[in-house]
């Protein structure tokens, strides 16, 4: 049986190529380790948490590694997009305690005042997204340096008039209340809210992955990932591809952060910030422009973060970091980037 | 027998072109008027206010140059060199403070540890950046810069955390010491402390300029414009960007350690924030990348619009006591420096000095044609 | 006289500072194969990128079926019925070989797919690894996958760049049947080193230096012509 026989015989079996399987088997199969020492019950309570917080980092993540892998942009003012999505969240859920599906809200009530948060995140942000690429993205089109200091500079602004609608201090979101609190599953507190974000987090995956995979707008976007000339020359706008890939990648950015809102109960204009460093390192690890690959970094980076903040707390960031750094040294263009 | 050594070369011609024409040039008056102003400065404004800008000002267009040597003329985009200028100031601070007492040596003692630890750092990043994408490794530099900043936030044994480093300077340089006046200014800890930043910052400055008009950095600048080209000629040209990272990241650090002079307390914020290292950056771009002298000019105006514009605020209050949403609008000055930063970068891509440079050449041009 | 299908009028090209195409004139018949020869930097692969958009015209005019073009987007000039083989990376190697034809297709209607059987008859490799991710296949496969995917689509226009460059010639003779069979419902433009290719797929040519035309004609004639063929091809 030649080798390329033997590759295709794998690859129609398995849906991915040995590579990328040998690739996804290390890397889930590491995450045992700490069970070396960490008692089996924290050691649960902390993976939720850990896979909870990946999923709302690959939220932001998705959107980022998407809009580097096909305009090849470079966008700082992807954290901007999150702190809105999470004030408006936060907006919202204060308008909808005055009609009780808040605090004292049943399990209906609850679930629909969440999907009307993340309904209008992603609204606001899809035209935040669609604004800020119309104006000034496609400026910079072509110069790494001439995005960075444009949407940084973009970023900088939201914020502020972010900290000008609301106000510059941190506020207390209230949760919906089906979703306070915490099940007892054998001995192993699970907050429902960690639940929520998990869930979240994979109907997100599967959607992108359906979307991606399936549909004729996610072969184009696969192929202008890869390269954007032969697409053009096939007859597809690529312009209006991008605007398109940008607002959903903003929208997704939105719904993370309202997310994180309910998730975390407080907010605080720089959380757009620091949300965008995990997303960042989350996009490296991963691979630019491959949605898998900032899954899989995104639950890396959550549960090292999380194993890592329960035995040496000041190294939890730095650990991160590290893996990056590792990563980056094996496999320069990311887990799984282009060759 | 002819001696063929004694035949110029044409690096050596440009050379002597210009050391002709150097008492003639006008940006060297520009350069001179500058200087006297800063000499000249305290003692004609003793505010401690223009004091402070000034200074502010100095130790930034440092910082500057140097990232300019390392953006501009190598053309290597890295969002950690605020970590340099950290690493410098902490040296100073945490020197003095964890030995309980202030002397001569400690300053020395800092400056080598910052240069040392600077030096390593920037060969470790340098490393980095040949390894991977340009643009991998400017997110990396950034999660890099962000991550030091949360060390030294949260490595309270060593760095006291947010609260911050707060100690003295030795001798004369002590903001107790004072001793009569000198052309009608007090001389004080101040008054010596910013001289001696002076003397320090000119020469740092020098040293950049001497060190991009050298052989060095002209392949430098070969390298920046087309490294395929450059390699091919044979130069091996990651040990040069190393080089110029190193020297730049090292100058970022010294100056680090004027500021930590001057300020007489440090803490993550003021010398490791990702905003600092945004200000900076800025400074170049409005001045101009590749230009070193355009550093000067970014960092006038933008220290002279964090000294002033917050007093905006205070404007408004004034003008329109009743609107609020005017006196909120007013107060988040931060968001007009967003506003800059973009207009300069869609319209001035060169910096001030980078668009000044290109008029007078297309003057120079035009002039020289035959006839039009 | 029948119409030209498309026409370039004193065509200017700059990539970057460089002056690639400094003045082409080329007129192309409906319905027939016409093949674009020259050495090596003539310009022969800019023309076609400048017929599509990828490297715009600097000056001159570019007229297809009696519309200009010269200032149209690459996607523009491919709506109107312009297929691009381009020289190297035409296909997608992440896609499967059926993702790389749907994309192609420009509507996924009942005669697309009818076309697709007729392609899977002139290639059936095509058929056999529907489903695998283009990038495995070896360099001709990839080759026959770029042009059996411009196939696709009922082009009236298909501008092809070195088709048989690196192929063995076994390949090359399948391509040449594969080009030859089309070229009775499409125009075909043809960039070609390989002159035997050329001259058997070519009813007419233009032979372009240093940027410009600098000759055309009938290919029967070219095949005799030892002497144009040694001092613009360099073909002994």
């Amino acid at each position: 049986m030649t080798s390329q026989a033997a590759t295709v015989g794998i690859q129609e079996k398995s849906g991915m190529d040995p590579k990328k399987l040998g690739v996804w088997t290390a890397s889930v199969g590491i995450w045992f380790l700490p069970l070396l020492w960490i008692d089996p019950t924290t050691y649960a309570v902390l993976t939720v948490a850990g896979l909870a917080m990946g999923m709302l980092i690959f939220l932001t993540a998705s959107g980022l590694t998407l809009i580097f892998g096909l305009m090849d942009v470079l966008n700082l003012a992807h954290g901007a997009f999150f702190v809105w999505g999470a004030y408006v969240g936060f907006s919202l859920l204060n308008a909808l305690q005055k009609i009780g599906w808040v605090e004292g809200a049943g399990a209906a009530q609850s679930i629909g005042s969440v999907m009307l948060c993340l309904l209008a995140a992603l609204v606001v942000g899809g035209i935040m997204g669609i604004v800020l690429e119309k104006m000034l993205v496609r400026l910079t089109y072509g110069s790494h340096l001439k995005q960075i200091l444009i949407t940084m500079g973009a970023s900088l602004i939201l914020v502020e008039v972010l900290k000008v609608v609301w106000s510059p201090n941190d506020e207390v979101v209230i949760v919906p209340q089906a979703f306070q609190g915490s099940w007892d599953v054998m001995d192993v507190i699970v907050t429902k809210c960690r639940v929520v974000a998990i869930v979240v987090g994979l109907a997100v995956l599967a959607g992108i992955q359906l979307v991606m995979m399936r549909t004729k707008l996610g072969i184009i976007v696969r192929a202008g990932v890869e390269n954007k000339e032969v697409v053009e020359t096939l007859g597809y706008n690529i312009r209006r591809v991008f605007t398109g890939v940008f607002c959903a990648g903003a929208a997704l950015a939105a719904v993370g952060g309202t997310m994180w809102s309910i998730f975390k109960e407080q907010i605080h204009p720089a959380m757009g910030e620091e949300n965008l460093i995990f997303a960042l390192i989350v996009v490296i690890i991963g691979g630019m422009g491959s949605v898998t690959g900032s899954f899989l970094g995104a639950i890396m980076v959550g549960l090292a973060f999380n194993y890592v903040a329960y035995t040496l707390p000041p190294l939890a960031l730095g650990a991160n970091i590290m893996i990056m750094a590792v990563i980056l040294l094996i496999r320069p263009t990311g887990l799984m980037g282009k060759d | 027998m002819e001696n063929k050594a004694m035949q110029p070369t044409p690096v050596q011609m440009e050379r002597r072109a210009l050391r002709q024409v150097r008492f003639t040039r006008p940006a060297l008056w520009v350069q001179l008027l500058l200087l006297a102003c800063l000499i000249a400065g305290p003692l004609l404004l003793p505010s401690f206010r223009a004091m402070d800008v000034m200074t502010k000002v100095m130790i930034f267009a440092v910082v500057a140059a140097s990232y300019d040597l390392i953006l501009g003329y190598t053309g290597i985009l890295s969002l950690a060199h605020v970590t340099f200028f950290g690493i410098g100031a902490y040296s100073l601070a945490l020197v003095t403070f964890h030995s309980g007492h202030s002397a001569w040596y400690h300053i020395f003692v800092a400056m080598a540890l910052a240069v040392g630890l600077s030096g390593v750092l920037a060969v470790a990043l340098a490393f980095f950046s040949l390894r991977v994408k340009a643009i991998f490794f400017t997110m990396m530099s950034l999660a890099f810069a962000e991550f030091v900043f949360i060390l030294g936030d949260q490595w309270h044994d060593l760095t006291m955390g947010e609260d911050g480093v707060s100690f003295n300077l030795p001798g004369v340089f002590n903001v107790n010491w004072s001793s009569g006046t000198i052309f009608g200014a007090p001389l004080n800890g101040r008054l010596l402390t910013y001289y001696f930043i002076l003397v320090a910052s000119v020469l740092l400055f020098i040293g950049l300029v001497r060190f991009v008009r050298s052989p060095v950095g002209r392949v430098l600048k070969s390298v920046r414009d087309n490294e395929q080209r450059s390699t091919a000629l044979g130069y091996k040209t990651f040990h040069y960007k190393v080089l110029s990272n190193v020297f730049g990241s090292v100058v970022a650090s010294l100056a680090g350690v004027l500021f930590a002079m001057w300020l007489g307390y440090v803490n993550p914020t003021s010398v490791l924030g990702v905003p600092v290292m945004l200000n900076v950056l800025l400074m170049v771009i409005i001045g101009g990348m590749g230009t070193l002298y355009g550093s000067i000019m970014g960092a006038a105006f933008i220290q002279v619009a964090e000294a002033w514009l917050p007093d905006l605020q205070k404007l408004a209050v004034l003008l329109l006591p009743t609107v609020e949403v005017a006196h909120r609008l007013a107060e988040r000055w931060i968001l007009y420096f967003g506003i800059l930063f973009i207009l300069v970068v869609i319209f001035f891509p060169k910096g001030l000095v980078g668009t000044a440079r290109d008029i007078i050449a297309r003057r120079k041009l035009r002039l020289a044609e035959p006839n039009h | 006289m029948a119409e030209a299908i498309l026409s370039l009028e004193r065509v200017h090209t700059y990539i970057e500072q460089h002056h690639i195409l400094q003045g082409v004139d080329l007129s192309f018949m409906p319905g027939q194969a016409t093949v674009l020869l020259g050495r090596n930097g003539a310009g022969k692969s800019t023309t076609l990128r400048t017929i599509m958009g990828l490297t715009p015209a600097s000056s001159g005019s570019i007229t297809l079926k009696s519309q200009a073009i010269q200032a149209m987007k690459p996607y523009e000039v491919a709506k109107l019925g312009v297929g691009f083989v381009p020289e190297d990376q035409a296909v997608l190697y992440t896609l499967s070989v059926e993702e790389n034809f749907r994309l192609a297709m420009l509507t996924e209607n009942e005669s697309a797919w009818a076309r697709m059987e007729t392609i899977f008859e002139l290639f059936p490799d095509m058929k056999k690894f529907w489903r695998s991710k283009a990038g495995v296949l070896s360099g001709g496969q990839k080759q026959m996958l770029a042009i059996a995917r411009a196939f696709v689509n009922d082009h009236d226009l298909l501008l092809i760049d070195e088709p048989s460059k690196g192929l063995a010639p076994i390949v090359v003779d399948h391509l040449i049947e594969s080009i030859n069979h089309i070229k009775n419902h499409t125009t075909v433009i043809l960039v070609e080193q390989n002159f035997y290719m050329a001259s058997h797929v070519g009813v007419a040519y233009f032979i372009l230096d240093d940027g410009r035309t600098v000759h055309q004609g009938l290919m029967a004639d070219l095949v005799h012509d030892e002497g144009l063929k040694q001092k613009y091809l360099g073909i002994a």
